[in-house]
């Protein structure tokens, strides 16, 4: 084989074609924001392609908005085999009704086996309303698929008291089966940039919003969380030196900022921020200690917390027996690189 | 005005142990409590009936199955006017399809309402699926996520987060709204509303009604499209994982880390 010819060979594009007549399928509906497919979209098609692999079955995409018809390739890319492109400047910004009257008529016409959302507020609000519709069951949160192939049904397993274990659902005797997919959970397909298609437009049908936006809440104030119910702690000790670093963190992991009895006496934190047995017990998704030694009183106050990230130059130091993800270095060099990861 | 508030119960975490490694979960103390989300949503229900002039009745419906009105009892004694207990072969077993089902058929036999208040997710297992398919099975607009509720003049208006901000909408009654989790301060029970609904004395002694189920949908409708599958565990958690390498190289790790967690 000549080197011209593998050249040609790797040019040549895959036009992707679909099952005539449509019908059944793994339909993924995508998530568009600041005018891309969504991570979470890109995830939800590799499952549907395993998923499809095993059953036999196609992998379709739906793109909704104004503008979107160029996304269309990426979902081809990610793995679907056809793409509806719903493009109407009544679909701009997502509002119920017109994104539920667009799905509603094109699954009522291409009887879907399967469903996927994103678990994401636009997500959450159709799924629900279509299985209603359709008479489908619907399985949210999915964090992890499987195939029960004699009855070809989805097992969904979603997680249960913050992730502690996972119910596994099915909906064997429901169809469509619906499902959101957690962000995350499944792994971004490969994107072959070989594999292309031509989409199909759905007609779309104006529908006024029955939600109305009056403007901007800009006087309202939040109910304050409690240090002890916050999801996301970002807590330092003497070591830090100062918390010029610590609180830019805790904003961009939206979190409290707390300390531990030796930021308090260093007048960085205010007595109701001191995580200690003493002071307030914490139970975040996150907690992140800087510079925190970690003596017995502070450990056992975040014993409930499900991920701990602990800096700390000294290798003894004994937050390290309780936390999740060790950092032996100084949390002065970390906390500015860390934040710069993040941006 | 009639509000209708859909709560449930959840297991009181602190009363189990989940064993990742042996597989199982070692229940203490079997205590349940009113689905958090849901108190919320009874709070917000009678912050609007406080706040209101004309009358507002407010109906605690059950939003799963309950072997005891322990949980609608509770809502009575916070505030709300009746409460409506679901009984019958087909409710034990009943998922959130049924359920929709069943409460907007419940909702058709109390003579229509004009707001449904409900917790946006589960505490056990975040389910956020019945307040839209309650919505659906009556044809009414849905707000979820509502930071703060008001209702008058035949509208609804909510405050939503919408990215770093917050936005208001409003949609015209009736409508599904849900809350989230800790939004308002819920209210204790009354004492003494508390010792008469249990007695069934003063205002109390109907205020707690039984519905059969099968007067309210046929049986087909009662059949669920959930089946439970099982549990499954993860991982036991691996602590003292040690990150090295330069701080960048660190933070790399730790943002790698956080990235899905946050």
């Amino acid at each position: 084989m000549t080197a011209s010819y593998l050249d040609l060979l790797m040019a040549q594009q895959e036009e992707v074609t679909e099952a005539e007549g449509g019908g059944g399928g793994i339909w993924v509906v995508a998530d568009v924001v600041g005018g891309a497919v969504a991570p979470v979209t890109l995830e939800a098609l590799g499952a549907a392609r395993t998923l499809a692999d095993s059953l036999g079955a196609y992998v379709y995409g739906v793109l909704l908005g104004d503008g979107v018809s160029d996304l269309a390739q990426k979902l081809y890319q990610a793995g679907a085999d056809g793409v509806r492109v719903a493009d109407h400047s009544s679909l701009a910004r997502f509002a119920l009704a017109p994104y539920l009257k667009v799905l509603s008529d094109l699954f009522e016409g291409e009887q879907p086996e399967v469903v996927i959302f994103g678990a994401t507020a636009q997500g959450q609000a159709l799924a629900p309303r279509l299985a209603q519709r359709m008479g489908g069951g619907l399985i949210e949160h999915v964090v992890g698929a499987t195939l029960d192939e004699a009855t070809r049904t989805v097992q969904g397993a979603y997680p249960a008291y913050g992730g502690e274990y996972y119910e596994i659902g099915a909906c064997p005797d429901a169809r469509p089966q619906f499902l959101t997919v957690e962000a995350g959970a499944f792994p971004v397909p490969f994107l072959d940039e070989y594999r292309t298609g031509e989409p199909t437009a759905v007609e779309v049908e104006p529908v006024e919003p029955a939600v109305r936006a009056v403007g901007l809440a800009e006087d309202f104030e939040p109910p304050p969380v409690p240090l002890a119910k916050a999801r996301v702690v970002v807590a330092a000790g003497r070591q830090v030196g100062d918390f010029d670093q610590v609180e830019p963190l805790a904003a961009a992991l939206g979190g409290q900022v707390a300390g531990d009895r030796g930021a308090r006496d260093a007048g960085w934190i205010e007595p109701g921020q001191i995580v200690d047995v003493r002071g307030v017990m914490v139970a975040p998704d996150l907690y992140v200690a800087a510079g925190i030694r970690g003596d017995t009183f502070h450990n056992a106050a975040i014993e409930e917390a499900k991920f701990i990230v602990a800096i700390h130059p000294d290798a003894d130091a004994p937050i390290f027996q309780v936390a999740d993800l060790c950092l032996e270095a100084d949390p002065r060099a970390v906390l500015p690189a860390l934040l710069k990861a993040l941006e | 005005m009639r509000i209708i508030v859909v709560i449930g119960r959840v297991l009181d975490p602190e009363g189990f142990v989940v064993n990742r490694r042996r597989g199982r979960i070692f229940v203490n103390r079997e205590e349940y409590l009113i689905q958090p989300a849901d108190r919320c949503a009874l709070e917000a229900a009678l912050r609007i009936k406080d706040s209101r002039s004309v009358d507002v009745e407010v109906v605690a419906l059950p939003r799963c199955p309950l072997p005891d009105d322990d949980v609608l009892r509770l809502a009575v004694a916070t505030g709300a006017d009746r409460a409506i207990y679901l009984t019958g072969d087909g409710v034990a077993k009943a998922d959130d399809a049924v359920m929709a089902r069943i409460l907007a058929a419940a909702v058709e036999r109390l003579g229509g309402a004009d707001l449904i208040l409900t917790g946006a997710t589960t505490m056990d297992t975040g389910q956020a699926q019945l307040a839209p398919r309650v919505a659906e099975a009556l044809g009414w607009p849905q707000i979820l996520d509502a930071l703060h509720v008001e209702a008058a003049d035949g509208r609804v208006t909510a405050i939503l987060k919408e990215g770093n901000g917050y936005v208001t909408v409003e949609t015209d009654l009736p409508a599904v709204v849900t809350v989230p989790q800790d939004t308002v301060k819920p209210r204790y029970p009354d004492g003494v509303r508390l010792i008469n609904v249990y007695k069934r004395e003063g205002e109390m002694a109907t205020a707690v009604e039984e519905w059969d189920v099968a007067g309210l949908v046929d049986a087909e409708a009662l059949q669920p499209l959930l089946e439970k599958r099982g549990q499954d565990f993860p991982p036991e958690r691996e602590r003292g994982v040690r990150a090295s390498g330069t701080p960048e190289e660190m933070a790399r790790a730790v943002a790698d880390a956080l990235g899905q967690r946050v």
